[in-house]
């Protein structure tokens, strides 16, 4: 066991944080602060090409697709220098979702069509997993698809679906075998989002966003070729790019980040004329969040860097989900209870009055109850909190 | 950084694991936790025979030098066993104190003697009108010809039951902060009233009435003292945090086991889902605490200011983590978990000590909210 950070990592954080600084742009970086989520399509293209002239496109991918070959330890820096410059985080079901499957599974066709228009930033994708009648229970989906001809036919309904509208293309999770085991008989496509049978309505969440989608699928045809390595091993693909991303469910950056913000805002905001951080009450709701977020930083660095437990490592990983989603609820919280009533306060989008903030509302005021707002999903999204409980339950200690 | 085991640090937690699986079933460890001395005189032997009390004293001083990572990996494997035995007193805190003394030919004497288990050390600086502070002692120092008297009175020394060495913080006048003394413990003028602790470890208070000590009895001067306990206060606070993970740890094994077998409504009670839930918080917590642990290792010995955040946070962090893990070790057991014949509430016993040792959750939480202003 050695645990320090070499004088080499401390150079590759000043040179990450030297382009942050010289090329997060103002206005992007801006709304990043403000807490304008989810981010614009516009912006997140725009960000996209520069880290990708930089060579910074995709820094988890294999160094032939356009991977950096960075360890652990400088892909955490980079990310957290990302996101101390406000830097907008990856495109992340195309970058980091759909392409680690095309990468291990997909033909060399797929990976030559879809990841150098992944990597620079012109595709935009969006995951068709969850159904209505399929949420913690995925693989009891129905959306199926038949193969007719060198077509596949696709049929049914998928919700939940993260920026549907703004993505050219999408991954799906649909049945093709109705007759087997459920994991057995899924498929994992390849979908253009502009082809005839698709509609898509928008569900509003209740901070107002509109990122979330249903997407309906008539008789929608796809190539026979858009189905991802084997047809009916949907399921073990879908796996594997969970697996793929084992420390992204604790949000590190994300609350790092908010944190931060939380203890700017509280410096701002006033209780009898004293800064609201030297308050006994609020200073030490503040360091417990703090103290259990170093302990997240440091849960996600020993799965980074491969630590054998002694517990099964697949129940550790868990914890982090479990951990890091509670935190994004309790770093959001922290920041509408430093604001206050304030927080109450209803915006509708991020016009200037918003960005600039005015003399009596400062711009640290719109973005917090959004955020609140929309982190009551994160113990939800990406298998629910209880699910992860049973996961670690059996996992751990066999019940 | 690497989060795994080197092969040496591997042989040192197995010899452990061994040790703890031969001589700390809990029979044994409940039989020896009542009897007259508290602990064992044998094991300490061992220990010192296997190098552990060795492992953190320097090199010079003729210990094994190892870092601390290493003592850290020993307690969690003692923890696991709740090991009666003075280490983290004699090893940790009053080692801590002895390598960073002013004092060289005390320093050389006394870490040499800890290293091969022929002293056992603890140290007394708690007095009725204060807790956990450094730069603060009521008992009196008067300088006396070429040496000390020390008057006063000293609480909850912990280990002090079974110390043959007290050191002694005590105050000169004129002087803003106090120095510290290494008082044996059959110093003339030295009362010891002894008493044990609910974690099953011994403790002692000291009356101090005009105790001599020669000049070079003192370690440090009001210079350093009060930075001296400090950090030998951090490094005990990780060294327990450590020992308390290990007994988080052995909770959660005794706890599923026993889920998996005790059977109401006609299944074992493990296949509820509230109690599979309730073991993952306790999961959740645990590992929580081991990174908070490493955190705390990392950061150890750097720089003051970081040092004191960073064992601060993973103490506040590791007690809500302890109190939660125990309580609900007991609660998943039920009425059995409330018996002095079982282990369970043992364990709970020593993580509401652990949070309670030298450093409390809330004085940890003072000094990180210190860090805002």
């Amino acid at each position: 066991m050695e645990f320090g950070f070499s004088p080499e990592d401390e150079k590759f954080r000043q040179e990450v944080r030297s382009f942050m600084r010289a090329n997060v742009p103002a206005d992007l970086g801006r709304r990043s602060y403000v807490g304008n989520h989810p981010p614009l399509k516009a912006d997140v293209q725009r960000w996209q090409a520069i880290l990708h002239k930089q060579g910074w496109g995709a820094p988890h991918w294999p160094v032939e697709h356009g991977g950096t070959g960075w360890d652990p330890i400088k892909r955490h820096i980079f990310m957290e220098e990302l996101y101390n410059a406000d830097g907008i985080d990856f495109g992340w079901q195309g970058l980091h979702m759909v392409a680690p499957v095309i990468i291990a599974f997909g033909s060399e066709d797929q990976k030559r069509r879809f990841l150098p228009p992944m990597i620079s930033g012109e595709d935009f994708w969006c995951q068709g997993f969850s159904e209505p009648n399929a949420g913690s229970d995925l693989a009891s989906l129905r959306t199926r698809a038949d193969l007719v001809g060198d077509q596949w036919v696709i049929n049914g309904q998928k919700i939940w679906t993260s920026d549907a509208r703004e993505a050219n293309w999408g991954f799906f999770l649909v049945r093709t075998d109705p007759n087997v085991k459920p994991q057995k008989g899924i498929s994992f496509l390849l979908v253009p989002m502009d082809t005839p049978g698709i509609t898509i309505r928008p569900i509003e969440s209740i901070e107002g966003g509109l990122g979330l989608n249903e997407v309906f699928l008539e008789n929608v045809r796809v190539p026979k070729e858009n189905v991802v390595g084997e047809p009916n091993m949907g399921w073990t693909y879908a796996k594997y790019l969970l697996e793929k991303e084992r420390t992204a469910s604790a949000f590190l950056y994300f609350n790092k980040r908010e944190l931060e913000k939380a203890k700017i805002i509280a410096r701002s905001e006033k209780l009898d004329g004293a800064p609201l951080i030297e308050t006994p009450e609020f200073a030490r709701k503040l360091a417990r969040v703090e103290a259990d977020l170093h302990a997240l930083e440091w849960s996600v660095l020993r799965i980074l860097y491969g630590e054998r437990t002694r517990h099964n490592n697949d129940a550790v990983v868990s914890t982090l989900k479990i951990s890091g989603s509670e935190m994004q609820q309790r770093v959001t919280q922290l920041q509408i209870d430093a604001l206050g009533a304030r927080s109450l306060r209803e915006y509708h989008g991020f016009g200037p009055e918003v960005m600039d903030g005015t003399d009596t509302w400062p711009a640290h005021i719109p973005g917090p109850m959004g955020l609140y707002l929309f982190s009551r999903a994160s113990t939800i999204y990406g298998g629910a909190r209880e699910v992860q409980k049973n996961i670690i339950a059996k996992l751990a200690f066999g019940l | 950084m690497d989060f795994n085991l080197s092969e040496e640090q591997q042989m040192l937690r197995d010899g452990a694991t061994r040790f703890v699986r031969e001589h700390y079933a809990f029979e044994a460890r409940r039989a020896l936790a009542k009897s007259e001395l508290g602990y064992s005189r044998e094991h300490w032997q061992t220990y010192a025979e296997l190098g552990w009390l060795a492992l953190g004293v320097p090199e010079d001083a003729g210990g094994l030098g190892c870092p601390f990572t290493d003592t850290a990996i020993l307690l969690e494997e003692l923890g696991r066993g709740l090991v009666l035995e003075p280490l983290v007193s004699t090893t940790v805190l009053c080692a801590r104190i002895l390598d960073r003394c002013e004092n060289p030919g005390a320093r050389g004497e006394l870490l040499g003697e800890v290293a091969v288990g022929s002293t056992i050390l603890a140290l007394a600086h708690d007095e009725p009108g204060h807790r956990f502070e450094t730069a603060r002692a009521d008992v009196a120092a008067r300088p006396v010809g070429d040496g000390f008297v020390l008057d006063g009175i000293k609480i909850l020394a912990v280990d002090g039951q079974a110390a043959d060495r007290f050191i002694v913080s005590a105050t000169l006048a004129g002087d803003p902060v106090p120095s510290l003394f290494v008082v044996p413990r059959d110093a003339a003028g030295l009362t010891i009233e002894t008493y044990q602790l609910i974690d099953g470890s011994g403790a002692a208070d000291l009356r101090l009435a005009g105790v001599a000590c020669d000049a070079d009895a003192r370690l440090a001067g009001p210079g350093r003292a009060a930075e001296i306990l400090e950090e030998a206060f951090d490094a005990e606070t990780v060294a327990r945090i450590a020992e308390a993970i290990g007994a988080m740890d052995a909770v959660m094994a005794i706890t599923a086991e026993y889920i998996k077998t005790r059977v109401q409504f006609g299944q074992p009670i493990g296949k509820f889902q509230a109690l599979q839930h309730r073991m993952s918080e306790m999961f959740v917590e645990t590992e929580k605490s081991r990174s908070a642990l490493f955190r705390a290792l990392a950061f150890l010995d750097a720089d003051p200011m970081v040092r004191k955040t960073a064992v601060s946070a993973a103490k506040v962090a590791v007690a809500d983590a302890a109190r939660f893990v125990g309580a609900q070790g007991i609660q998943l057991h039920g009425g059995i978990g409330m018996t002095e014949e079982y282990s369970v509430g043992h364990y709970f016993k020593k993580l509401v000590a652990f949070e309670k040792m030298h450093g409390d959750s809330d004085w940890h939480l003072t000094r990180l909210v210190a860090d805002y202003h």
